[in-house]
């Protein structure tokens, strides 16, 4: 019972979390602040699977958790790319 | 209830905690360099904190993929955050404190203006 307590407030309160980070994502005043907030969002969310990995004691939630990680290193960096040197290889 | 539970329950608020100063740090900072910095290290301790609670569950499936997350979070956050960094430096974006000194050569200050 605990633990399901535990758990729902822990998936309710991330999900506010990712709210923060998509507000700042919105309303960021600048291109630096939207690109690190889309990292962080993309990281909450990596801890939502992780954490319904560890309640449900299933491991593919775990598989989709480093597939969303490396896809957010990814997109972090691309985008950061693009911010400064006007593209991904340049 | 056992002790790995009890641990696996207070590894689970540890890491929230931590994972919401790095949130709340992101916004209180005044510029992107303080907020990456808030934002990559409070995030990284926090999922790290987390992934320990799945540890404790003792599934050898589990805890070979929570290593390989843990290990993959720990060598790409910096290298994520210095890039950005670096983008926002090279297009010119202020620090908040008036007083910072800006130690590049001069053919390598911020060229373009901030967008």
């Amino acid at each position: 019972m605990t633990v399901d307590v535990l758990f729902t407030a822990a998936v309710v309160w991330l999900v506010v979390l990712m709210f923060v980070c998509g507000g700042l994502l919105i309303y960021g005043p600048r291109p630096g602040t939207r690109i690190v907030a889309l990292d962080t969002l993309v990281l909450v969310l990596v801890a939502l699977l992780v954490l319904y990995a560890a309640a449900e004691g299933r491991t593919f939630f775990l598989d989709a958790a480093l597939m969303l990680s490396l896809l957010g290193f990814v997109a972090t960096v691309a985008a950061a790319r693009y911010y400064g040197d006007g593209g991904p290889f340049g | 209830m056992t002790v790995w539970e009890i641990a696996g329950e207070a590894l689970v608020l540890l890491g929230l905690v931590v994972l919401t100063i790095g949130v709340l740090g992101m916004l209180r900072m005044p510029d992107v360099y303080g907020q990456a910095h808030a934002a990559s290290k409070g995030g990284v301790v926090g999922l790290v904190l987390l992934l320990a609670a799945t540890l404790t569950l003792g599934d050898w499936a589990m805890t070979a993929r929570a290593v390989l997350i843990g290990a993959v979070l720990l060598v790409t956050m910096p290298v994520a955050s210095h890039v950005v960094l670096r983008a926002a430096a090279a297009r010119g974006e202020p620090m908040a404190d008036p007083d910072t000194v800006d130690e590049r050569p001069p053919d390598r200050r911020a060229a373009r203006r901030p967008s």
